[in-house]
């Protein structure tokens, strides 16, 4: 159907329309519109991407001069994929509409392994690909850095984007680094005593562009060509290479120099933590290295390599790693922290230190992302509490809004279990942890279960660790083998090639109308990658609440820097990041209107305000007062009632004019009216 | 018991054991193709007599018990023990008829089964014929089969066609649950293994059944097979260190290197693949080690790797059970299973299903006869009690309220038509209890001046009579052998019934000083059944004399 989206003339391949598919499309309209950033949340299977496909490509196509480029980031390579196929969809649309031939280029980079040129990029109208595309520093300059200003970026499946943010900017540094950096160190010193033999000219070549410093890069900073690069700090693009590392052998001897450095901060018997400017100025006591040489570390580094000709650039990870590594410590003195860890904390015996250098502030990574380009869409099924994105990304949204689903038939049924039958309350938290009565209230919850639910269960764990010892003593009590009595079981492991086989087992289990129970833990890959549409997941029940391992230092480092920095409280960041891991993990189950599914919060802090009031709202608002401390029996009985309910047919016509829309119906005004309430606005 | 002559016989015999004893009589046990029989030593007919679709199962006694016994359990839940009591060879000869038996029972089971569960069908379909079972059978007037004679035959004509398409039936996933130790009260513990729990475990764990093949009976008999099998840390999944004398420490690496290669094919779906499901960009080193515990081997407490065993124990074990179910679909899978490129992608079933928003699309799948359900209410519910029906809603009161106020407004009463005074209280009295027209009042009111117990005792006696009576009068005219032996047993059963039955319910009737007649009927319909037997006899000694 053809729509007007606010005087704007968008292409929709489909004969309806969700409502709230319509507010969003108004909502990104104005946010393209104002030339801003936005902070979008609509439920996942109300048809998100081909909405924001749809209207972008239609404002590409009005105003081809206001915006030139749509840069699509997503996180998994199904869901890149799935854009892909979304997109040729409504190209496929355009020419049958139009007639025209279709004269738009997208493109989609899904590995490294065929990493695009980049004039094909310059070109394309369209791109799709990873997050990390555009914030890893390191590919972003490989990838990114040359696409126009006037692009229009969304990231998609964003409620993790803080997370990539950190990661990317994050080094670890071990023994074994330190061992292959010293084997990178000597190939570079031996090719180079090769290369002055044979072609000295080169490196002389080298070293007179260094003396001209890196002037290019710094011209085409100021004339707005590039996408900067975090790594590369702007003073330096105004000065020249310090003498002490411009020849190549300089460079080399320095290199090792902060090696040796390095290896001697790793002979510590007990957890050092330190700031940037602490270790800069020991560096410079103990081995005379000054900030300035180790800020242009990687920029020399990847001069030698170009000048040397090496083609495997993977060859020198490690060497490059540490290089990164001072460029970083040396640039920014605030939002990292250093940590030197001698042992891991449960295995004090045995050594295996290791230099953590992490980032605490995830706007460091995306700043030049949100400077660069005129339009940032965040966008996810769970972003909630809105507010805490721009808060911690540091940027100023336009708009920002919740979409809710519209539903003909309540099809979600979330319900907190905060007691057992025997009124013992149930809780994850690390009191009860271990408490016999709590792991087998939880052991009933799952049986009764099993026993109620058609097909699929998934059950998501707080941790690993937890899940272990549950299981363990689930099958101890006998637990597990009364569950094998109404379906199978499958289980999580560390090894994703193991989980991918549990995964597919389960599937068909679930396919051949056996049914089955797929235990896993939240953060995982699986909570994070996997949908379990209809059939695949009839009930999600969330065991605890599933918090971040809080002993961690880099964690404390993070909550503290948060607290001095953003005004976030600890408390608040905790409760946050585990609601929305919880969301995501009982969101899984949930892929549309037409499908249905019990969400089970196993947990009594659940129903407490702050950790409700930050669940996404299409899910708050199905949780009503009488369901929020259930026992059991009670949730066993509400369940049965819902998916007796859910299992009657659902048509399309029992959906439209409440959650789906025909053209006529979209534009009446008392629809419009109706959809104006869809977005809450904040 | 029937009776059946050797001379009629030509069945195969597949195994002659003698010297065996059924209720302390000397005798032969034959096992024949269909059945299983025992003859009393000097008689030429048998005595015992069995298919092998009527038996449930065998038992046999513990070894080391005096008497060497092999038990057979009837579906009915009847048994017959035999007593193998050739002193040299009781041992073999037991073992030998078990071993037979256990070839050939589960041919038969299937049949047995299919019928068990039409018959089950229909008695839980049926709640009168449910009740005429438990009045007839349970209570021993007649014997299962000769309630069941006359009814499965239209059972098995009626409708074949579902039954045709025989369905594997799937292993339970909790098999190995339901073999429950119990201790035998001499610090030892006791499996019971069925041919059902034995077959799951073999389609379920194909390296058992090797082991089972190689080393039973030649190395172990099969009772040390399985004491082993129990002992075994392979049964006990949380165990790893597997001792090496072990016959099963084999199956446990096999399996081990079964899960791998399983795990090495890696998966089909591309939406489940979670090695390639990020596009990692992140190279060693870099990035936030938020997993703190380490999961590497080298520093994991037992504990910790017995957790992770059973884990990844259940994961097998499901998919094998998975796999057992399917077999035939395996082979096809391994065939199409390849590299996928993005454009067979598309053709993935599980990616359309996960970018398709079928409700956005016009509807142009086929139409289903959806379940209009007038009360979905009801249905969610279950059945409620008849009485709620009474209840009317609100609607409906202020419904009718409204309508008969509407009624009344128009009401003119036709007064040239009214009754005189005298008249009208004349009827009146007519009408009151003891009125003359009240009079038939007590005849009437059988149904509340006796109990609603007696009544439904009473309607149970009558199905039971009518079905015997069915049974007796279907023999008349009397003109086969086999009639003749049907008629002497009915007769004999409606007496037993009059006496177990329709007495003891006179008695009760008569304590609580009920009306007496309520089972003349009864009695009258019996007598004409047993006059008609007298007559039919007295005519048979005439005809014979």
């Amino acid at each position: 159907m053809k729509l007007n989206i606010d005087g704007l003339l968008v292409y929709f391949p489909y004969d309806y329309i969700y409502p709230e598919q319509y507010s969003y499309m108004l909502e990104l309209k104005r946010t393209l519109d104002a030339k801003g950033h936005g902070v979008l949340e609509m439920p996942s299977g109300t048809g998100k991407t081909i909405s924001l496909l749809s209207l972008i490509v239609a404002y590409q196509k009005a105003f081809p001069l206001e915006v030139t480029k749509l840069i699509y980031c997503s996180r998994t390579v199904p869901e890149i994929e799935k854009v892909v196929e979304e997109l040729r969809k409504l190209m496929e649309f355009y020419c049958k509409q139009t007639g025209e031939s279709n004269n738009f280029l997208a493109l989609a980079l899904s590995s490294r392994k065929n990493l695009c040129i980049h004039p094909e990029i310059m070109h394309a109208n369209i791109v799709v690909y990873s997050y990390h595309y555009l914030l890893d520093p390191k590919i972003a300059d490989l990838v990114s850095k040359e696409l126009a200003k006037k692009s229009v970026v969304v990231f998609d499946e964003a409620h993790n984007i803080d997370n990539v943010c950190i990661d990317s900017m994050s080094v670890n540094i071990t023994r074994r680094t330190l061992d292959r950096c010293q084997n990178n160190v000597d190939t570079l010193q031996n090719t180079i005593s090769k290369i002055k033999e044979t072609d000295a000219a080169k490196l002389k070549e080298e070293y007179r562009r260094l003396v001209e410093g890196l002037k290019e890069a710094n011209v085409a900073r100021e004339t707005d060509v590039y996408l900067a690069n975090p790594v590369l700090p702007d003073e330096i693009l105004q000065e020249a290479v310090p003498g002490t590392i411009r020849t190549a052998e300089h460079f080399v001897g320095f290199l090792r120099r902060f090696m040796e450095y390095l290896k001697s901060r790793l002979r510590v018997h007990h957890v050092v933590q330190e700031s940037t400017p602490q270790f800069l100025k020991d560096i410079f006591e103990k081995v005379c290295i000054d900030r300035k040489p180790l800020r242009f570390c990687a920029e020399r580094l990847q001069s030698l390599l170009r000048t040397l000709e090496i083609a495997d650039i993977a060859d020198f990870s490690a060497v490059t790693l540490i290089a990164n590594f001072a460029t970083l410590v040396s640039t920014y003195s605030q939002g990292f922290t250093i940590i030197i860890e001698p042992f891991e904390d449960r295995t004090p015996t045995i050594a295996n230190p290791v230099l953590h250098f992490s980032c605490m502030d995830p706007s460091i990574a995306i700043k030049p992302v949100f400077q660069r380009f005129q339009s940032v869409v965040i966008t996810s099924g769970t972003l909630s509490p809105l507010d805490i994105y721009p808060r911690i990304l540091d940027f100023r949204p336009v708009t920002m809004a919740s979409f809710t689903m519209t539903l003909a038939r309540t099809c979600l049924c979330p319900l907190i279990v905060g007691r057992g039958n025997d009124q013992v309350a149930l809780s994850s938290k690390f009191e009860t942890r271990e408490d016999f009565a709590v792991i087998r209230n939880y052991g009933n919850l799952l049986l009764e279960m099993s026993a109620i639910v058609p097909d699929g269960i998934v059950a998501f764990f707080t941790s690993y660790m937890y899940m272990e010892n549950i299981v363990a003593s689930w099958y101890e009590q006998g637990i597990l083998e009364n569950i094998q009595r109404n379906k199978l079981i499958f289980i999580e492991t560390p090894d994703a090639a193991e989980t991918s086989m549990a995964l597919e087992k389960y599937q068909e289990a679930c396919e051949n109308g056996r049914g089955a129970i797929l235990l896993s833990v939240a953060r995982g890959k699986v909570s994070e990658g996997i949908d379990f549409v209809h059939h695949f997941g009839r009930a999600v029940i969330m065991f605890g609440v599933p918090y971040v391992y809080t002993q961690s230092r880099i964690l404390k480092a993070r909550l503290e820097y948060l607290r001095d920095h953003f005004q976030i409280r600890e408390n608040d960041f905790l409760t946050f990041d585990a609601m929305r891991h919880a969301a995501q993990c009982v969101g899984r189950a949930i892929r549309g209107k037409t499908d249905y599914g019990l969400m089970i919060f196993a947990d009594k802090r659940y129903a407490r305000a702050d950790k409700r009031g930050k669940l996404p709202r299409w899910i708050q608002e199905h949780i009503s007062d009488g369901s929020l401390n259930l026992t059991v029996d009670e949730a066993i009985q509400l369940s049965k009632h819902f998916l007796r309910q859910m299992a009657q047919p659902f048509r399309q016509e029992d959906q439209l004019g409440l959650s789906l829309l025909t053209l006529e119906q979209l534009e009446s005004e008392e629809v419009l009216q109706k959809i104006a309430k869809i977005a809450h606005q904040t | 018991m029937y009776l059946f002559s050797m001379a009629s016989l030509s069945e195969e015999v597949l195994l002659v054991v003698k010297k065996v004893r059924q209720r302390k009589q000397d005798g032969t046990l034959y096992l024949m193709a269909e059945r299983i029989a025992w003859g009393p030593e000097g008689k030429d007919r048998f005595t015992v007599s069995h298919l092998y679709a009527d038996i449930r199962c065998q038992k046999i006694s513990p070894d080391g018990k005096a008497k060497i016994q092999l038990q057979l359990i009837l579906h009915t839940g009847e048994s017959t023990t035999f007593h193998f009591s050739n002193e040299s060879s009781a041992l073999k000869d037991r073992d030998a008829a078990k071993e037979l038996l256990q070839q050939l029972l589960p041919k038969f089971k299937k049949k047995a089964n299919k019928e068990l569960e039409e018959k089950n069908r229909m008695l839980q379909e049926d709640p009168v014929l449910f009740q005429l079972y438990k009045d007839l059978v349970v209570s021993q007037v007649i014997s299962a089969d000769e309630f069941w004679a006359n009814r499965l035959g239209d059972m098995n004509n009626s409708d074949p066609t579902p039954y045709n398409n025989k369905q594997d039936v799937g292993i339970s996933g909790a098999f190995l649950a339901d073999i429950r130790p119990q201790t035998d009260g001499c610090n030892g513990l006791r499996y019971n293994l069925t041919a059902d729990i034995i077959e799951s475990i073999f389609r379920t764990y194909p390296a058992v059944k090797q082991k089972y093949g190689e080393n039973v009976p030649h190395n172990l008999t099969e009772k040390e097979f399985w004491t082993r099998f129990f002992q075994s840390h392979y049964f006990h999944r949380d165990r790893i260190n597997t001792g090496t004398q072990d016959i099963f420490s084999e199956c446990a690496k096999q399996d081990e290197k079964g899960l791998k290669s399983m795990v090495v094919q890696g998966v089909k779906n591309p939406l489940v693949d979670l090695l390639s499901l990020e596009d990692k960009t992140l190279d060693e080193g870099y990035g936030v080690s938020t997993t703190t515990p380490s999961t590497s081997n080298a520093n994991r407490t037992v504990k910790e790797s017995s957790n992770a065993a059973i884990i990844k124990r259940f994961n097998h074990h499901s998919a094998m059970v998975l796999a057992a179910g399917s077999r035939k679909g395996q082979a096809a899978q391994m065939g199409t299973r390849g590299i996928l490129t993005s454009s067979s992608l598309l053709l993935n079933p599980f990616f359309s299903l996960a970018i398709e928003y079928e409700d956005l699309q016009r509807e142009n799948r086929l139409k289903t006869v959806a379940l209009n359900l007038k009360k979905s209410d009801r249905y969610a519910h279950g059945p409620v009690p008849l009485q709620s029906q009474h209840y009317t809603t609100s609607q409906d009161i202020i419904n009718s309220v409204n309508h008969i106020r509407h009624e009344m407004v128009n009401y003119k009463p036709n007064l040239t038509q009214v009754l005189s005074s005298t008249a009208a209280s004349s009827a009146i009295t007519a009408l009151s209890p003891g009125g003359v027209l009240m009079m038939t009042g007590t005849q009437q009111a059988i149904n509340q001046m006796i109990p609603t117990e007696v009544q439904g005792e009473l309607k149970h006696l009558y199905a039971a009579a009518g079905e015997l009576l069915r049974h007796f009068w279907s023999c008349f005219p009397v003109n086969s052998p086999f009639l003749e032996e049907k008629v002497m047993k009915m007769k004999t059963n409606l007496e037993r019934f009059q006496m177990t039955k329709l007495c003891p319910f006179q008695e009760k009737i008569q304590r609580q000083y009920l009306s007496t007649n309520l089972t003349g009927h009864l009695e009258e319909m019996l007598q004409t059944a047993y006059s008609k037997f007298h007559v039919w006899q007295t005519r048979r000694m005439l005809r014979k004399t």
